[in-house]
């Protein structure tokens, strides 16, 4: 993982009582390094070195075990990404039914290439695995929200509706 | 007990051993790579995989546990678990499991530094097919620092993961870890803490492929050039077991070999690169006399009868320097021959440093002060006022051959002598101030016993062959001993020392090399394998 360099302030939790919650949940420390993961994304938008730091140090274990499951996960992302982030199916039924005119489109119109977030941060395109909703591809995943039987025109629409 | 019947030969053995000790400890070969008996067990490479009988599919022996099961489920009666480890399908699967691991593999074994001492070529030509069926192009990765000793070739690495759990469990200090998942993992560290601490050495030995190289042997040699030569590190007072790699008159690599009452398997940075410090000395290869501000050369027998003239002269008001860096016999010979009084140079001591897996540095960075204790009596502890007290006025130093600076008490005492007699194997400070060189051997040329701080008396083997006109330090001893009518006696060998040693100090009565063995012996009458 890069440092860019910044001095940035030391990451910490902004729901304490949340971390207090995770951990009454689980006899073994080391087990709440997945769900504070996921609450420090939520809370950052990406696990940076001072999260992993920071988790390390709750957990008890050392950073490097922290950076093995980070880096095991491909949802928890270690870069910065955009305020929405642009998921398409490439796996048969999305990929037969359009799915990388999907991807191109964007590619096209906002000069992003998949894995790449807009300089202004709009949007992060990525290709992922199948998401489980063959019946009605092509899928995207936009955040938390599935978009399924998607056209070109309708994708469109549909990311105009994101600012 | 239960009973484990494995390739048709039955044997009992305790509850709990897995399949992969039990048929190590019978001879019979199961390949493996993730397992080592220092780590703790994950089963990842599937390279030993064997069939049991009742069990559908092949299981780990590694990870398969023998134990007692109630008398109705015994196989044919009588046994706990039927292994077979030979058969067609498990001779299958292992070529199939190899062909897997060296679906990257760049196979460049003529290149490669482990080859010769590589699983992967041994298993391969051993049990894998000849060819591989994978067509399409090798994932090639550059070569990464992981610290500043070690690098990795990340096409070579099986991921395996022994390094992984060395830093998680014997180090404790966790640098590696395998970063993403499936076809791009690989081996890592994080960018603001590579892999620098002082057991880092040992990612390399334990690494079964030639993935993790140590850039201090990297390119030098090819394995089977080397001759390999067990003996005992001399950088504290641990003695870690060693197998020296030289070739000619060079070392090239140490590493450590197994000794479970001394060091497990392992050994630290400061002992493995220990070495390099023997080849930037000046050594002393040649007995040399004071001229003014320099040094004569002279041969043997003059440097000999020069030193007793000397020592004959101070009528009895030499003392002798004892070293913890020398062995119990040079030690012995020295007290033997001065009979008075003993000293010795001020202690090397840094910070004792202790793993989480109980592994030590100790912090006196001399090889043999317990020896030297054992051996030599009474050691003064308050020199300067014993001279003063004794109105000597000569010394005969068995030199430590480290180079450090002397403090003032030192510089004190050296200027109020008429004489001083070195024997060394390197010019340091301490040698420039003589009036007599004589020159020994370099703790990797010498032979003896060393005693480590936990009692344990272990061989030390000559590595190197000797530089020059030095000789064995036990063997100038000897020759001043006679040269002084002191002893009659003639040893020939150091094993005769050794013996002479014994009837004088009841704890190392009855020792020799060959009852010491690799793995020494305990003082306290305790032997081991």
């Amino acid at each position: 993982m890069k440092s860019n360099g910044k001095l940035k302030q030391r990451f910490t939790f902004s729901d304490p009582e949340r971390v207090e919650q995770i951990f009454s949940q689980y006899s073994d420390k080391k087990s709440a390094t997945l769900p504070l993961l996921h609450l420090a994304q939520s809370q950052e938008g990406y696990i940076s070195n001072s999260v992993i730091e920071n988790i390390a140090d709750l957990v008890d274990c050392h950073s490097a075990v922290v950076m093995d499951c980070v880096s095991f996960y491909t949802m928890l992302y270690t870069k910065p990404q955009g305020r929405h982030i642009i998921q398409v199916c490439q796996t048969l039924s999305c990929s037969l039914n359009g799915a990388d005119a999907l991807v191109d489109h964007v590619t096209d119109k906002y000069e992003i290439k998949p894995g790449e977030t807009m300089a202004n941060d709009r949007f992060t395109l990525m290709k992922v695995e199948c998401l489980g909703s063959c019946g009605t591809a092509p899928v995207v995943q936009i955040n938390k929200e599935y978009h399924e039987g998607l056209s070109t025109q309708k994708f469109d629409k549909l990311l105009e509706s994101f600012e | 007990m239960p009973l484990l019947k494995i390739d048709g030969k039955e044997i009992e053995i305790k509850s709990g051993t897995t399949v992969l000790q039990a048929a190590e400890a019978n001879g019979i070969e199961i390949p493996y790579y993730c397992y080592h008996p220092a780590l703790e067990i994950v089963g990842s490479c599937r390279m030993c995989l064997v069939q049991v009988e009742g069990m559908p599919k092949l299981q780990v022996s590694c990870n398969t546990f023998v134990g007692d099961v109630p008398p109705e489920r015994k196989v044919d009666g009588k046994y706990d678990m039927v292994v077979d480890t030979q058969n067609d399908l498990v001779v299958q699967e292992r070529k199939n499991i190899l062909e897997f691991l060296l679906l990257n593999h760049p196979l460049d074994c003529p290149v490669c530094d482990q080859a010769g001492e590589c699983y992967l070529q041994d298993y391969s030509f051993k049990f894998g097919n000849a060819h591989s069926r994978f067509d399409e192009a090798k994932r090639v990765r550059p070569n990464e620092y992981l610290g500043s000793q070690i690098v990795i070739n990340h096409n070579r690495c099986i991921l395996c993961s022994r390094c992984v759990r060395f830093t998680q469990e014997i180090s404790g200090t966790s640098e590696l870890f395998v970063e993403a998942r499936g076809y791009n993992s690989k081996i890592a560290a994080l960018e603001d803490k590579p892999l620098d601490n002082l057991l880092a050495g040992n990612v390399a030995d334990i690494c079964p492929v030639g993935a993790l190289l140590s850039t201090d042997y990297i390119h030098k040699n090819r394995i089977w050039n080397l001759k390999e030569q067990p003996s005992v590190c001399q950088d504290c007072s641990v003695g870690c077991n060693v197998d020296v790699f030289s070739q000619r008159d060079q070392i090239l690599r140490l590493t450590p070999r197994e000794n479970h009452d001394v060091n497990g398997y392992f050994m630290c940075d400061i002992g493995r690169y220990g070495f390099h410090r023997f080849e930037e000395i000046e050594r002393v290869t040649q007995p040399m006399v004071r001229n003014g501000e320099s040094f004569d050369a002279l041969n043997w027998d003059k440097a000999i009868e020069k030193t007793a003239d000397l020592i004959k002269k101070s009528n009895g008001k030499t003392a002798g320097i004892v070293s913890p860096f020398h062995t119990n016999e040079s030690n012995f010979l020295l007290g033997l021959m001065m009979n008075g009084v003993l000293g010795s140079l001020p202690p090397i001591t840094k910070k004792e440093i202790t793993y989480q897996s109980g592994f030590r540095i100790s912090a006196d960075r001399s090889p043999n002060r317990r020896g030297m204790n054992n051996i030599c009596g009474e050691i003064v502890a308050d020199l300067p006022s014993e001279i003063k007290a004794q109105a000597i006025h000569g010394l005969y130093i068995l030199d430590d051959g480290v180079d450090r600076e002397s403090d003032d008490v030192w510089k004190e005492i050296l200027a109020k002598m008429d004489f001083v007699v070195v024997q060394t194997y390197a010019m340091t400070a301490l040698a420039r101030s003589a009036n007599i060189i004589l020159p020994g051997l370099a703790p990797f040329e010498r032979e003896g016993t060393i005693t480590n701080d936990r009692d344990r008396v272990q061989w030390l083997r000559s590595s190197l062959p000797k530089k020059g006109e030095s000789r064995a330090d036990w063997e100038i001893l000897m020759m001043v001993m006679k040269a002084l009518d002191k002893e009659e006696q003639t040893f020939a060998d150091v094993g005769q020392v050794i013996k002479v040693m014994g009837e004088k100090f009841p704890a190392y009565k009855g020792l020799s090399f060959f009852r010491l063995g690799p793995h020494g012996m305990s003082l306290n009458g305790k032997a081991s394998g």
